[in-house]
């Protein structure tokens, strides 16, 4: 045992008179998990739909334009304004703050919008029940005017202007019941009350987020990025690791070590200790950074959903899978170039297929099949479970029995290069 | 740990690397009594590296039966560890380490701790002259310094057998002296030092025997000064040694 402690102790001393490898080790997750948190904070403010920012002139001030008002607000996905600048807009003034990139949407509701749907499904109604048919032509149809910034989604657009027909077709849904309402009651000894949809419609739509608990957590860019280039980050260890242990082979350490009483085996363990600390340290850092300080910057705090166990169990399975791939990197590559080009590479197409720089969902379909190969796609979903869906242990299981069956895997691989192609005892 | 005297007992010893139809050792078969400074000498590609390397654990071979300190080398190399010293060829230490925390960690190892450790840290870096510069980091050291301070890890833990590995390569000649003199006084407090070198000259001042090596076969072995007059024509070990193993070029 006092050699396996004197190990860590000489790993320890080794990691931190690297300097450089430190500072990447720690500073440049930190700054990764910053730039990338910031840079797509709007773009998953665009997926989530939320805050789009949306100028409104409603000229109508009747039944149609405040039945829109209402069900914009109540959609939760805009910032809706009535000014600009604190002045009561023109459509002139709309068009330009859409144009001018101030606003994602513009919508002007024309005057009299509710008093020509009410003429027409008058005059219509009235035809009906004389038995003439109606002419099309006489009719005045209500022209709204929607200004759409070019950068705003396609799905987005056709979303929105689907609600506005559904909003205009149900205000004259009601005012041709109450028409024909009225006509019948011309007609008929016993008056009928008003035919109206009374409420709510007949199909009713409820909308849950499927995650435990009784907390609704929306995922936005941090709880994206802060798992995403922690594990990233941990993962990154795999180069100055593998670096470690081939220095330590080429400089003949690796050897002398194994003539003395020290197993192989406590070797890599000494390493697995000091490299799964420093991963852990990573873990905690990129996740105080997502509580503490995105707050302070104008970027959304992480909010943790399962219970603070079932985070650290899922941050050591990621750190041992990050350890056990460096292990077999260090052991099995020949040269220092050798693991660093093929290390970065590895962990820049795991990243990429693992959903870490565009998350699965926004993946092409064989992209998405393909992420189930990639650990860095276990941990991910892990997290999402964890800060997304309230997620326990059980949930988490899975994912973290491929992360330690992965961590084996390497283990395995680097103690069979090292006991067969090396030819050690 | 019975060993009739003998501290290594090597019996057809043979290693195939793998892939390879040519044995790199063949059949070697050595004994080296205890209290020895055995020299294992031959051109570069003979088998010393890899005989060294076998009896320090760090190949395994492909047959044949090897006894360290009476301890058979296949069976019973956890104890072995702990009765040998190893210095390799290569300076082998931690560059950014100081040669103090590069002695403390290999000697902690050993189960060396505490104040034992310490003072036999400071009786060895005085011995060999580097007291003063213990805590400088170990790349910053010339490459005398570095040698000698490899040697030194190898010694930490006073083994009874010690294996060199050319420990002078590439020294200047006050650090060769220093080196040279402490191992013949290691040797005389009781340690079997087996020593591989291409200095002729200094294997025949320190060695009490050697074997020439060629090949992956023993060609010769015997006392430096038995070696010398195996054959009249002979002045030193070189003529020796070039007349058993030819003058043509090695890999």
């Amino acid at each position: 045992m006092p050699n396996f402690f004197k190990l860590v102790y000489k790993d320890f001393l080794l990691l931190i008179r690297d300097k450089g490898g430190l500072a990447m080790l720690f500073l440049m997750p930190a700054a990764l998990v910053l730039i990338m948190t910031y840079l797509q904070d709007n773009t998953f403010r665009s997926i989530n739909e939320s805050g789009i920012r949306l100028v409104l002139l409603n000229q109508d001030n009747d039944s149609l334009g405040i039945i829109i008002e209402r069900q914009l607000e109540k959609s939760n996905i805009f910032n809706i304004s009535k000014t600009i600048g604190h002045k009561q807009p023109t459509g002139e003034m709309v068009e330009k703050a859409v144009a001018s990139g101030d606003y994602q949407i513009g919508i002007i509701i024309p005057e009299h919008a509710t008093k020509t749907i009410r003429k027409n499904v008058k005059y219509n109604v009235a035809l009906a029940f004389a038995g003439i048919p109606a002419d099309p032509k006489k009719c005045d149809s209500v022209r709204f005017t929607i200004f759409i910034d070019p950068t705003t989604k396609t799905s987005f657009r056709t979303t929105l202007l689907g609600s506005i027909r559904e909003f205009s077709a149900k205000v004259e849904n009601e005012i041709t019941l109450n028409e024909i309402t009225q006509e019948v009651n011309k007609r008929v000894i016993l008056p009928v009350s008003n035919l109206g949809l009374a409420g709510k419609g007949a199909v009713y739509y409820r909308e849950e987020y499927a995650a435990a608990g009784i907390h609704k957590i929306i995922p936005n860019s941090v709880q994206h990025n802060v798992p995403a280039w922690m594990l990233f980050a941990m993962f990154f260890i795999v180069i100055p690791f593998a670096g470690n242990m081939i220095k330590e082979r080429e400089e003949g350490n690796l050897a002398r070590l194994l003539t003395m009483p020290c197993s192989y085996s406590t070797v890599l363990l000494s390493k697995i200790i000091v490299y799964l600390i420093v991963c852990l340290l990573q873990f905690i850092l990129i996740l105080f950074m997502g509580m503490y300080l995105f707050p302070h910057i104008n970027l959304p705090a992480l909010v943790i959903g399962g219970t603070w166990i079932v985070l650290m169990l899922m941050g050591l399975a990621s750190a041992l899978a990050a350890v056990g791939y460096g292990i077999a990197i260090g052991t099995i590559a020949q040269s220092h170039q050798q693991a660093s080009v093929f290390a970065s590479i590895s962990i820049m197409i795991l990243a990429a297929i693992g959903g870490i720089w565009v998350p699965v969902f926004a993946m092409p379909p064989i992209m998405r099949h393909l992420s189930v190969l990639s650990p860095l796609n276990w941990g991910l979903n892990g997290f999402y479970d964890i800060f997304i869906r309230n997620a326990g242990f059980m949930t988490i299981l899975p994912n973290c029995i491929w992360l330690l069956l992965f961590f084996g895997f390497c283990l395995a691989l680097s103690v069979y290069f090292n006991r067969i192609k090396r030819e050690f005892i | 740990m019975t060993t009739n005297g003998i501290a290594i007992d090597i019996q057809n010893l043979t290693k195939f690397y793998r892939g390879n139809t040519k044995p790199a050792l063949d059949h070697i078969s050595l004994s080296v009594s205890e209290n020895a400074i055995f020299g294992l000498l031959g051109p570069n590609g003979a088998g010393k590296t890899t005989t060294i390397k076998i009896l320090c654990g760090l190949l395994a071979l492909t047959g044949g039966e090897v006894t360290i300190g009476g301890y058979s080398l296949v069976h019973d190399f956890k104890k072995i560890r702990r009765i040998i010293g190893v210095v390799p060829q290569d300076i082998a230490l931690y560059p950014t380490l100081t040669a103090r925390e590069n002695l403390s960690i290999f000697g902690g190892i050993h189960g060396l701790k505490g104040k034992h450790l310490s003072h036999r840290i400071d009786e060895l870096l005085q011995v060999f002259g580097l007291e003063k510069s213990q805590n400088t980091q170990v790349r910053r050291y010339s490459g005398g310094m570095k040698r000698r301070i490899n040697l030194i890890v190898g010694l930490l833990h006073n083994p009874h057998i010690l294996f060199l590995d050319e420990p002078t390569v590439g020294v200047d000649v006050q650090s060769k002296n220093v080196i040279l003199d402490n191992l013949l006084a290691i040797n005389k407090s009781g340690t079997t030092i087996i020593y591989t070198s291409h200095y002729l000259e200094e294997a025949e001042n320190i060695c009490s025997r050697i074997a020439i090596i060629d090949e992956g076969r023993i060609v010769t072995e015997g006392t430096p000064k038995e070696l010398v007059r195996s054959n009249q024509s002979f002045t030193n070990l070189e003529d020796v040694y070039l007349h058993l193993t030819g003058k043509k070029l090695r890999d």
